[in-house]
């Protein structure tokens, strides 16, 4: 596990000869050690065919690759940082909210559309996401940002979970969402709760939620 | 049932019963909820034309159902505060939400709110149960009894509860009109027997100038 915590808003990294690091362009603070940053044209892993995937895609937040050996800090924008690690199953997060993850994991964007179909493009427009997000696959850990602390919601299948768009960070396992909607006559005459929609999420994993209703 | 999930999210335990939050500050639930919007400063015509003349105007939702719900907003810490019978006086901005069982009004502040940058008026709360009150930084509760008296930045005031009266202080003289002010030109006194919540921030007040 090359990520440590070092405070809620600061991660070390370990970087060993031979093992890369992608992380988000700038968020290096500090380091030890002989490391060099690249630029990442391609944004990522995967050849040029998914770079401009992630162009069109609106994911391609610049990244760098870190490698060498030493220890480097990362840390950005003084938001909290949350490591998870993946063991094999797929992690789902906005390009912008990650802040570094090991080069073992496969990156990938996933067309919202492609789950809940006109529903899940509309999903993405709500919360502010997009049309695509990350997919981070394999073995490895991840260091995502998030606005104020971030708490793990588990998800059963017996027990679906429903989570404010502006506040969902990040989930994996196998777990399917949609765009439920509360909407009522009140919200058509402005007198809504301010839960009119809602990311409701079912089937088996975790869900990351950050105590702030602010994107980064 | 309250209880908080870390300092910044409050977790919410409900069977069936129903509790007050401020307006779009649901992160996530699991099980069966329904949100309705309310509005603060008491209920009925009575509160209705209190909050239109206020301007303490809260929007509140009742949450009901089975289930957990979660609850934060921007990232404030949280603090728990249980009343058995007595009255909180709270901010608006700063009540994240209400047990059931509690009650919420208005009450005149006078020059102390106007202060503050919160208005000439303030939020009650009484009852029986809990209250969840959001401050900028973790929260010191400071004791008032009558040998002590307190005095508080206006803008770092949050809460108040228990018997207490309060003054308004002012530190102006005439090197606050030179522009030499020390920043502290404006406190609030507190009196009595009661607890005052106090934020390690300070919002912008008309007194943090001068």
């Amino acid at each position: 596990m090359p990520f440590r915590e070092i405070n809620s808003k600061m991660v070390e990294a370990t970087v060993l000869p031979g093992q890369r690091l992608f992380s988000q362009r700038g968020a290096m603070l500090a380091y030890k050690g002989e490391v060099s940053f690249t630029p990442n044209i391609q944004g990522g892993q995967g050849g040029v065919m998914s770079m401009i995937g992630r162009r069109v895609a609106n994911e391609d937040t610049p990244l760098m690759t870190v490698e060498g050996s030493g220890t480097v800090l990362f840390g950005h924008g003084g938001h909290h940082v949350t490591v998870v690690n993946l063991s094999g199953d797929t992690l789902f997060v906005e390009a912008d909210r990650l802040l570094a993850f090991e080069g073992t994991l496969q990156q990938g964007t996933m067309f919202m559309g492609s789950q809940g179909g006109v529903m899940g493009m509309v999903r993405g427009q709500i919360s502010g996401q997009g049309l695509f997000t990350t997919t981070l696959k394999g073995h490895g850990s991840v260091a995502v940002m998030a606005h104020g602390g971030v708490f793990e919601v588990p998800i059963t299948p017996q027990r679906p979970v429903h989570v404010d768009p502006q506040a969902y960070v990040a989930h994996h396992g196998d777990v399917r969402n949609k765009l439920s909607t509360a909407l009522g006559w009140r919200d058509m005459v402005g007198r809504g709760s301010g839960e009119a929609f809602q990311l409701e999420l079912s089937g088996n994993g975790v869900v990351y939620v950050q105590a702030s209703e602010e994107k980064l | 049932m309250f209880r908080l999930q870390g300092s910044k999210v409050l977790a919410v335990d409900m069977t069936g019963d129903a509790v007050k939050a401020k307006n779009g500050s649901m992160v996530a639930y699991d099980g069966q909820m329904a949100f309705k919007k309310m509005s603060g400063g008491g209920e009925g015509i009575r509160g209705m034309v209190t909050r239109r003349i206020t301007g303490e105007q809260m929007t509140v939702m009742e949450v009901s159902g089975h289930g957990t719900c979660w609850f934060a907003d921007r990232a404030s810490e949280i603090n728990l505060v249980s009343l058995q019978g007595d009255k909180l006086y709270v901010e608006s901005s700063n009540l994240l939400a209400t047990e059931a069982g509690l009650r919420t009004g208005t009450s005149f502040t006078g020059l102390r709110g106007a202060s503050q940058g919160n208005g000439l008026f303030t939020t009650t709360v009484e009852g029986h149960g809990q209250a969840a009150i959001m401050s900028d930084g973790p929260a010191v509760v400071l004791r008032v009894s009558r040998q002590y008296p307190l005095t508080v930045d206006p803008g770092a005031y949050i809460a108040h509860q228990g018997n207490l009266s309060q003054s308004f202080q002012s530190g102006v003289t005439f090197r606050t009109f030179m522009g030499e002010g020390g920043g502290e030109a404006f406190q609030i006194r507190f009196e009595g027997d009661g607890l005052v919540y106090v934020q390690p921030s300070e919002r912008n007040t008309i007194a943090g100038d001068v």
